[in-house]
């Protein structure tokens, strides 16, 4: 019901989560300044885990030289016109508080659900149609939402007919949510027939886990 | 006879206007949990963002003292900005199909964050972010190497 069955590995990202902090006239204070010299000002970036608690990696250039930061909460500071300092790890309130505002604005990432059809029908599976529910609660949840319902078949058949059937299901996937109470002005269809299967066969290959649409909440 | 055929000139005009609009200005994302005051330049103008405003390559996006916004783009990145802050989306490519991926921002003030989507799946190298003083690229995690080869001659 979870995850598993809604996103395909192949699409689940891993996620870099990175903050990056622009501050001016930290380095000022030069005694012989020339007047009107602008304030030298310095950046930092920071490295997040992601919302399942993974971090990613992420390499920070300046001065010609470029830093890699790989471990959670990692951090380094960039002052103008120089390469980057050494990284270190963030932590307690300089953590807590860094870019908090912006952080707390980042909105949830778009989930994504795959729902099944029956061996060349627009009918879902007995499991997806319930799977359904879920949609529906996480669209509640989440209003307001863009929705991006795209249909796909397995490779049997010709292409001119995979096409029209693939957008047959996007349409009745469409239909089925739109009674459910969606608007139907945020459902973005669209359908690729059988030229991009979640498991990629040769053609005129039987495949139930292709005969699919995918349905994205943004 | 004359009112009715320039009205009909005048429809068609508005309706060709609207039609080359669509086909030229891709949206790459919208804006969600916006609070307080923010805007998008824009070709020179400035427009007030509102919740849900779709977002093209190009846009500059600002905050006031007191606004923080996101935005969530078409390969399911997200990126946030807290108060007093200003990114510009130079570049957004999103095609999985002919395998073309890009995305370029530059922070100029503030505050950002950025979770990354597809295209840091598929093509983290195609990702950049640029500040003041520094250019942030992604890297993927994966990278294979071979020890303890016979060396050559």
């Amino acid at each position: 019901m979870r995850d598993r069955e809604s996103i395909p590995p192949a699409l689940r990202a891993t996620g870099i989560l990175a903050g990056i902090l622009l501050s001016a006239a930290v380095l000022a204070g030069c005694a012989s300044s020339p007047p009107k010299a602008a304030p030298r000002t310095q950046d930092t970036i920071v490295l997040l885990p992601d919302a399942s608690g993974k971090t990613g990696s992420i390499v920070v250039s300046g001065g010609g030289q470029e830093v890699r930061l790989s471990e959670t909460n990692q951090a380094v500071i960039v002052r103008e016109g120089s390469s980057p300092g050494k990284p270190f790890v963030m932590e307690g309130t300089d953590l807590s508080s860094f870019a908090a505002p912006a952080l707390k604005a980042l909105p949830p990432p778009p989930k994504q659900f795959i729902l099944y059809f029956e061996h060349n029908t627009a009918v879902l599976t007995q499991k997806s149609r319930a799977l359904l529910a879920t949609v529906m609660k996480i669209i509640k949840e989440r209003q307001p939402v863009d929705i991006s319902v795209v249909g796909h078949t397995d490779t049997v058949g010709d292409r001119r007919y995979n096409d029209r059937l693939s957008h047959r299901r996007a349409k009745a996937v469409a239909d089925l949510l739109v009674a459910q109470g969606v608007d139907r002005s945020i459902l973005d269809i669209t359908s690729h027939g059988k030229e991009n299967p979640l498991i990629p066969t040769g053609d005129q290959v039987h495949e139930p886990r292709n005969r699919r649409v995918e349905v994205t909440v943004r | 006879m004359r009112f009715s055929l320039l009205q009909i000139f005048l429809m068609s005009a508005l309706l060709l206007q609207s039609g080359t609009a669509r086909a030229g200005e891709d949206s790459i994302g919208f804006v969600r949990n916006l609070s307080g005051t923010a805007s998008v330049s824009r070709g020179g103008e400035t427009i007030p963002a509102a919740e849900g405003m779709k977002l093209l390559v190009g846009d500059t996006l600002v905050t006031g003292p007191d606004g923080s916004l996101g935005a969530i783009f078409r390969d399911d990145s997200t990126i946030s900005m807290g108060p007093d802050s200003s990114f510009a989306i130079r570049s957004f490519e999103f095609s999985p199909k002919e395998r073309k991926f890009g995305l370029l921002v530059r922070v100029t003030r503030g505050s950002l964050a950025y979770l990354s989507g597809l295209i840091g799946k598929l093509s983290p190298e195609s990702a950049r972010f640029e500040t003041p003083t520094a250019t942030i690229g992604i890297r993927g995690t994966r990278f294979a190497v071979q020890v303890g080869e016979a060396a050559l001659q």
